[in-house]
């Protein structure tokens, strides 16, 4: 049957949670105040990649691009995910790349990880970009079957082939689960409404093993880390940071507020005036949407 | 399907008891908790006892986990034990230390959600190298038997699986015992209704205040007018930087004279002694101009945000002789001074935020129980089949005067049914007959049920002593007689002996009346009582505002169905669910289950179950 070996893409984000977030005067984000931790949805992808470590028993690598001070975000991951290999690629040279200069790093860092990849996860996309398209880009990059919102996956140790739900939403219809199956090696974009099930007592037993090793680790998280330049990992000096991203930022332009068309009207709490007044209204406007 | 030897439902103190017990006799068991984490859903008073019978033996805390003095979170040691009766601002105040101390080898103050984690941590390293372990997030939902005796369990969250034994330790409102007929519901008669707040307060001002040092602790009950004439009182536990502060009323007075159980929490807040107490420094934000421009208004918002918790964190630490050594550790300051011109400099910067300070109090935690009372509901015979019930699933519960014992009868009964289970498994004989005979007359042979059935004269005479400076007219014509017997020290043996003929039942109704709880109380503040002044008046939050502060993982459907709408006992639950769920429309009474702390209230008249697994109240303190 052999080993099942699955790597995670991360991102250190900035932390938007009330306390932790600074903003200048003109309301843009003070990244310098600001503090840093794991981004949301790859919190998710370090969950999925868990997921194998309790059933298949899988060895788990993370690798992440970013400042020195990522290790932050490795740590983290590896709290969720039980990994015995974090991997941090950090150089000057690697500064100001688009998703595609990204891809390129994280594609030779995958190469250069201890094992040959089965499965490699990201999140769904980062909470400070926004765009999705590191993942399928690094996928592209490494030649590997793409596979989109996947919320669950089991997987065949036997041919080693992986079936996965995919979650598909198009606006005006229903959303629909697509079931598919593919051979390894694959990438995953997990899709945020991702969570990990275990049905069976043994599985219980074994997550809370892991889980608790994966806290160990994670307190020693030094041994398991290793930082390289763009040197040491060998990557092609066009192909990343700036000369490596093809996309050009021209201009920022602020989101306009849109003139509300509602008639909003806003009343305090405390009043129970008020509250009786909106009540009144709220009934007012169920007694219009009655259909007779 | 999967076949384990044991399965232990609950993980409460009582639980995981039972658990480290199993592992450190070599057998396999999993425990089954509901919250998403042990400790998520246990609240308690706050006390735990090790106890030194006079006759008979008991497992404590610190013969099960042997690193529990060296290790464990708990609170303080509490060495000062005294009851003050309150009247208005007059309090009469009576040390009672001597009946805390009395066969005991320590009580601590305890947070539930912290110690029993711990006790999980220590069971789970045993448990784990026999395969066994602790799997939280998951609700049994029943229990049936196959061909061979062995119960199969079903769950909300996993597959079905088959174990020879089952010890359950799901709590007062026990769900085992209700769905396999193990014994009735437990009736108000025979509970009380507790609820709790947890008030910050930095741990130096606390020993200051309390005039203890970091390694004691006190505690202190109050009867009188902060009941609001309820029979039952308010305690208030030192922790380390915490305070504790609750009430505790026999349920069935509740139903008598129904009294909103937040209220009776806001009596004791309210009280001139307590609110000295509970007094603290607190930041006091000002109302954001509106004229400034939006970016501005939010700028301001959130650095007020920022700095007041900067300044809880720092003060907390700066005020406790640890929390200022783990400051310099870290290497951020070189001497205390330096941590002191931290804190000026952020209240600095507070103020000119627009930031004042003032007197207030801070409450962390609003939550609420149901206790058994052991001598009136204890099961006789604690098992079905071959489920053993320990703790307060099965009732076991301390209450004689201020004297209330939980956890420490629950952890020995876990370890009663653990060695039972265990005999059973070398046995291979897990009947009735066998295992639950035998547990049962272990629990029956316990010093715990002794106390839930006898009265004891050495404990009572601490008593009487306390009492000795009271005004005898004060007592009346009721109690005068017997009083006086008692304190005559040959006539007291007889005296005891008598009553215990007589037994709990016919006693209970003279010894836990309005008389005892309330009124004796009241006459001795306004007689003897000296005047505390109050300084401030405490803001307290509204039951709304409590409950929003508390972490719940919301389920989508109720765990509870009314089965009356318009019966009296729901029409009062409107009233007493200490978490407002219930309204009344129309003569009707609905629920609204989102803010359910799975009290067990209402349990009576509904059809009650425990939130699915990870779902309803999270509990941080506990």
């Amino acid at each position: 049957m052999g080993q099942l070996n699955v790597a995670v893409i991360i991102k250190l984000e900035p932390d938007f949670s009330e306390g932790n977030v600074s903003y200048n005067p003109d309301g843009t984000l003070n990244r310098a105040e600001t503090k840093n931790t794991l981004g949301p949805h790859s919190g998710i992808a370090a969950h999925a990649a868990f997921f194998a470590k309790v059933m298949y028993d899988a060895k788990v690598s993370i690798g992440t691009m970013g400042p020195p001070i990522a290790d932050l975000a490795l740590q983290q991951a590896q709290q969720i995910s039980d990994a015995e290999e974090l991997h941090l690629y950090s150089d000057r040279l690697f500064a100001g790349a688009d998703t595609l200069g990204t891809a390129e790093v994280l594609k030779t860092g995958i190469h250069k990880m201890k094992e040959k990849m089965d499965i490699v996860f990201s999140g769904h996309r980062a909470s400070d970009g926004e765009t999705g398209q590191t993942g399928p880009q690094t996928a592209w990059k490494l030649g590997f079957t793409f596979l989109g919102n996947v919320v669950s996956y089991t997987v065949d140790m036997e041919t080693r082939t992986i079936r996965a739900k995919r979650l598909i939403s198009l606006q005006g219809t229903p959303d629909v689960l697509e079931e598919i199956e593919a051979p390894l090696p694959v990438f995953i974009s997990i899709d945020p409404t991702y969570k990990s099930s275990f049905d069976k007592v043994s599985q219980r037993l074994a997550f809370q093993k892991y889980k608790k090793e994966a806290e160990k680790r994670a307190d020693n998280y030094k041994d398991y880390f290793t930082m390289f330049n763009a040197d040491e990992i060998g990557v092609a000096k066009s192909l990343v940071g700036l000369p490596g991203s093809p996309t050009i930022v021209y201009k920022v332009e602020r989101v306009p507020k849109s003139t509300a068309t509602r008639k909003a009207e806003v009343i305090d709490g405390s009043d129970p005036e008020a509250i009786r007044k909106a009540v009144g209204k709220m009934k007012e406007a169920l007694d219009a949407m009655v259909i007779k | 399907m999967e076949k384990y030897d044991v399965a232990i439902i609950g993980g409460g103190s009582a639980g995981l008891a039972a658990l480290k017990q199993l592992s450190n006799l070599g057998k396999q068991a999993i425990l089954l908790e509901a919250g998403s984490e042990i400790g998520a859903k246990n609240l308690s008073g706050g006390i735990l006892y090790s106890k030194k019978p006079q006759k008979g033996q008991v497992s404590n805390v610190e013969k099960i986990y042997e690193n529990f003095l060296d290790d464990a979170p708990f609170e303080r040691k509490i060495t000062k034990y005294i009851l003050h009766s309150t009247s208005k601002d007059k309090v009469y105040s009576m040390d009672l230390t001597a009946a805390h101390e009395y066969q005991s080898n320590f009580g601590y103050s305890v947070l539930l959600n912290k110690l029993n984690s711990w006790f999980a941590k220590q069971a789970i390293e045993s448990a784990e190298k026999l395969g066994g372990g602790i799997i939280p997030g998951v609700h049994v939902k029943s229990i049936t038997w196959n061909e061979s005796g062995n119960a199969i369990i079903q769950t909300d969250e996993l597959d079905e699986f088959e174990v020879k034994a089952v010890i359950a330790a799901d709590g007062v409102n026990s769900e085992i015992a209700d769905m396999v007929g193990a014994r009735p519901k437990f009736t108000p008669t025979q509970l009380y209704q507790g609820v709790k707040v947890i008030v910050k307060l930095p741990e130096e001002i606390i020993e200051k205040r309390f005039g203890i040092s970091s390694d004691e602790g006190a505690a202190h009950l109050f009867a009188g007018d902060v009941t609001l004439n309820h029979i039952g009182g308010g305690f208030l536990y030192t922790n380390s930087d915490t305070l504790s502060v609750g009430a505790v009323y026999h349920y069935h007075s509740q139903l008598e004279n129904p009294t909103e159980p937040s209220a009776l929490i806001d009596a004791l807040l309210k009280n001139p002694m307590i609110s000295e107490f509970i007094k603290d420094d607190v930041p006091i934000k000002s109302k954001i101009d509106k004229s400034l421009p939006q970016e501005e208004q939010l700028r301001i918002r959130f650095a007020v945000a920022k700095q007041i918790k900067n300044w809880n964190e720092i003060r907390s630490s700066y005020l406790s002789s640890s929390g200022r050594q783990r400051l310099i550790d870290s290497g951020k300051y070189k001497i205390d001074e330096d941590i002191k011109t931290r804190l000026d400099g952020i209240e600095n910067q507070l103020t000119k935020l627009g930031v004042t300070f003032g007197s207030d109090y801070v409450e962390a935690e609003y939550g609420a129980k149901l206790v058994p009372d052991g001598k009136r509901c204890r099961m006789q015979k604690p098992f079905f089949k071959n489920i053993l019930f320990v703790g307060d699933a099965a009732g076991r519960g301390i209450f004689v005067g201020p004297r209330i014992e939980g956890l420490n009868v629950g952890i020995d009964d876990g370890v009663r049914a653990a060695n039972a289970v265990a005999k059973a498994i070398d046995k291979n004989d897990f009947s009735a007959n066998s295992l639950g005979e035998y547990y049962s007359k272990e629990t029956e042979n316990s010093p715990y049920t002794t106390d839930m059935k006898q009265i004891d004269k050495n404990y009572l005479k601490i008593f009487l002593d306390a009492t000795k400076d009271v005004p005898k007219d004060l007592i009346g014509a009721r109690y005068g007689p017997i009083l006086k017997m008692m304190s005559n020290e040959k006539l007291r043996g007889i005296a005891v002996k008598f009553a215990n003929i007589l037994g709990y039942e016919k006693l209970l109704p003279m010894i836990e009346s309005e008389d005892t709880y309330v009124k004796i109380p009241i006459q001795l503040a306004e007689r003897l009582g000296e005047i505390v002044s109050q300084s401030y008046s405490p803001s307290i939050p509204s039951i709304a505002d409590r409950i929003g502060n508390l972490s719940y993982n919301d389920d989508n459907s109720s765990h509870i169905k009314v089965l009356n709408p318009n019966s009296e006992f729901m029409k009062k639950m409107v009233t007493l669910c200490p978490a407002k769920c219930y309204s009344e429309e129309g003569g009707n009474v609905i629920i609204q289950h989102e803010g359910c702390v799975d009290c067990g209230t209402c349990s009576q008249e509904t059809e009650w179950r425990h939130p699915r697994g990870e779902k309803g109240i999270h509990y941080k303190y506990g």
